[in-house]
């Protein structure tokens, strides 16, 4: 849980761009714009960014400087996006990625039983 | 196609530096760098560089980075940032991305300095979000204001790990303990120092054997390990952590040199695949150059001056100043090189185990397996001297090439000597002034300055603070030792807080007499309360 601090020792105080709201999986978050998408996902607890396509495993941040895409996610209906990378704006539309859709696994069972990976 | 004398790629410390030096000759240097922001790592860097001079030392990292960015801004240099070089083709042709276009740039020389990446391990679990990079952490608190978790395990003793664990504590996360398969701290003693005397215990010989957590990590357990890295089975330790900090070294991003067909070798002691360059950089291509961590892995400071020395080079090559000009310019960087490049931790001694420091002094085998200086080690260094009177006590205890502390003396009391890498000595019969600026200068938080009043009983410790809150004068806790175990009450006296000791504040605690060369670092609140926090006792071994 990435929870924000205002004052740093050294840093003194944070600056930080214009409070905005976006949605993550339809519900409504408030982060600073220009942030990265992950930092504000991060400082609104959320920690699972994807699920990967063949075992379904959580991924979330790993490197947080665009080198090992763990943290890509459906950004505006666009999959794979890098949210450590890609700044935040307003009413932006953030989702889960279920290997490389926002549709999640348990909807496609259909598709699974078949044996195909997405 | 687009037309310049010099591309650089990467705007981090090496490569902003040899833009800057090349730009200063008349060239026009074009840097390109794929990060929305200039400055590659620096800016990430809050602790106070190591060095002399020269290499910026006692200044820290981000403001090296403002430093840079200013100069290049006014020299006209042209920063290209969200720009990815994808390419480097023939006749050194470079093909960049800016969002969803290409285009294709062509120079006469190009310096290549993309840095590095993140080393990682793996265990059982090392994908559950939660286990992150040491560089992941640090962008998120020391760019964006948030903590990356609440309790944290670093693996990892190099200075990354060991810089970061301090990072994490400045930014308020519980640190819960530093690990290292390697049996010794691989990082300088001081940086490990400064995070044990807070109360991390360090756990060397001893590695994670898994992360746990269904969709994040809710805990870790980390064993030891035999000298072949086998675990060893009954020694298991469980720590509950929402987040594992992972720092195992850095591998160069070379892959571009491979593309332009530039000789590259394996070579473990500069951390994996480099271009092969002669003394200013070049590559097997004329004209094309490296510097900084992807020609092998050091420190900001010597990439700065190798991305100097390449910028001086490449302005050569293009004959935008004469051999004789260049070589007067490399000789003074080559200099300051050499400096950084001496010591216990120089690239050439990398992997070896070294016993004595420079002056024949046994170094201190408490340092290397626990990260401080064990109290009955501490008298044999040169910068710890006793008498009754305000006076530094210099804990720096290993061959660093580093010595701010003996300018910063407005009485010069401190001598590091003709060689960079001696350790600091305290001059007898010195007038030390109680000043502090030794304190707040040096870069491993490695001095003190002791007041002893014997026939008062008690003996003022004044001590560099960098976290918050800063307590308050008159303020109650506890004192703890070099080892983050609680020694003695103790009460601030003193706080202060000046531009010149930029950022850090000199906190003064009052303690018995006899701790006077014991307490080390200042806690607020009562001694039970800290005995219970400190994290080492909420280690518990795991029953298996």
């Amino acid at each position: 849980m990435g929870t924000r601090f205002d004052e740093h020792p050294i840093l003194g105080t944070t600056e930080r761009g214009r409070l905005v709201s976006f949605t993550y999986d339809g519900k409504t978050l408030q982060g600073y714009e220009g942030e990265p998408v992950a930092v504000a996902l991060s400082a609104a607890g959320v920690k699972v960014h994807r699920y990967t396509a063949k075992r379904h495993e959580p991924r979330g941040i790993f490197c947080a400087i665009g080198r090992c895409t763990d943290c890509v996610m459906v950004v505006d209906g666009v999959p794979n996006v890098r949210t450590c990378m890609t700044p935040l704006v307003e009413g932006m539309r953030v989702q889960t990625q279920y290997g490389a859709t926002a549709t999640p696994f348990d909807d496609i069972v259909t598709a699974d039983e078949k044996g195909g990976t997405r | 196609m687009n037309r310049t004398d010099i591309i650089v790629v990467g705007a981090g410390p090496a490569g902003m530096s040899a833009a800057i030096e090349a730009a200063k000759r008349g060239a026009h240097v074009t840097v390109f760098d794929e990060n929305s922001r200039p400055g590659g790592q620096l800016f990430k860097q809050i602790h106070k560089f190591f060095g002399s001079k020269e290499h910026h030392a006692k200044i820290r990292g981000f403001v090296i980075g403002e430093e840079l960015m200013e100069e290049a801004a006014r020299l006209g240099v042209d920063v290209r940032l969200d720009s990815t070089v994808i390419g480097l083709y023939q006749d050194k042709e470079v093909v960049v991305r800016e969002g969803e276009e290409v285009s294709h740039h062509k120079a006469d020389a190009i310096v290549i300095a993309t840095g590095a990446a993140e080393n990682m391990v793996t265990f059982e679990g090392w994908t559950l979000p939660g286990v992150i990079g040491a560089g992941a952490a640090q962008t998120m608190m020391n760019l964006h204001g948030v903590r990356p978790g609440e309790r944290v395990l670093m693996l990892g003793t190099g200075n990354v790990g060991l810089v970061v664990s301090y990072q994490l504590k400045q930014a308020g996360c519980d640190v819960v303990a530093l690990v290292d398969a390697a049996p010794r701290v691989g990082g300088y003693g001081v940086h490990a120092a400064k995070v044990a005397r807070t109360g991390v215990p360090f756990y060397l010989s001893h590695t994670i054997k898994r992360a746990e957590g269904t969709d994040h990590v809710t805990g870790v357990t980390i064993a030891q390990v035999d000298s072949h890295f086998q675990f060893v089975p009954g020694t298991e330790k469980h720590f509950d952590v929402d987040t594992i900090c992972v720092a195992v070294g850095l591998s160069p991003m070379s892959q571009l040199f491979k593309m332009d067909g530039c000789k590259v070798v394996d070579d473990r002691k500069k951390g994996g695949q480099v271009p092969v360059v002669d003394d200013l950089g070049e590559t097997s291509t004329p004209g094309i150059f490296a510097a900084g961590d992807v020609s092998g892995i050091e420190e900001a400071s010597s990439a700065m001056i190798e991305g100097r020395i390449a910028g001086l080079a490449a302005a050569e090559y293009l004959g935008f100043i004469d051999k004789d000009e260049m070589d007067k310019a490399v000789v003074a960087n080559d200099a300051a090189l050499d400096g950084l490049r001496q010591g216990m931790f120089a690239p050439k001694n990398r992997g070896k185990l070294v016993t004595t420091t420079e002056e024949g002094i046994p170094v201190s085998q408490s340092l290397l397996e626990h990260g401080y200086v064990a109290d009955d080690e501490i008298a044999r260094f040169p910068g710890v001297t006793r008498r009754v009177g305000i006076h530094p006590v210099i804990e720096c205890t290993q061959n660093i090439p580093c010595n701010p502390c003996q300018d910063a003396c407005p009485k010069h009391c401190i001598k590091v000597g003709d060689h960079i890498t001696q350790l600091p000595a305290v001059e007898a019969n010195s007038a030390c002034i109680g000043c502090g600026m030794c304190v707040a200068s040096c870069p491993g938080q490695a001095i003190f300055l002791v007041d002893e009043k014997d026939e008062e009983g008690f003996a003022d410790v004044t001590l560099p603070y960098e976290f918050l809150p800063v307590p308050a004068k008159g303020e109650r806790g506890v004192a703890l030792g070099r080892d983050g175990s609680p020694v003695c009450e103790a009460e601030v006296v003193s706080v202060r807080q000046t531009r010149a000791f930029d950022h850090t504040a000199l906190l003064t605690m009052r303690v018995p007499a006899d701790m006077a060369m014991r307490a080390r670092f200042f806690r607020a609140g009562s001694a039970g309360a800290a005995a219970n926090e400190t994290s080492a006792a909420a280690a518990t071994a795991a029953a298996e």
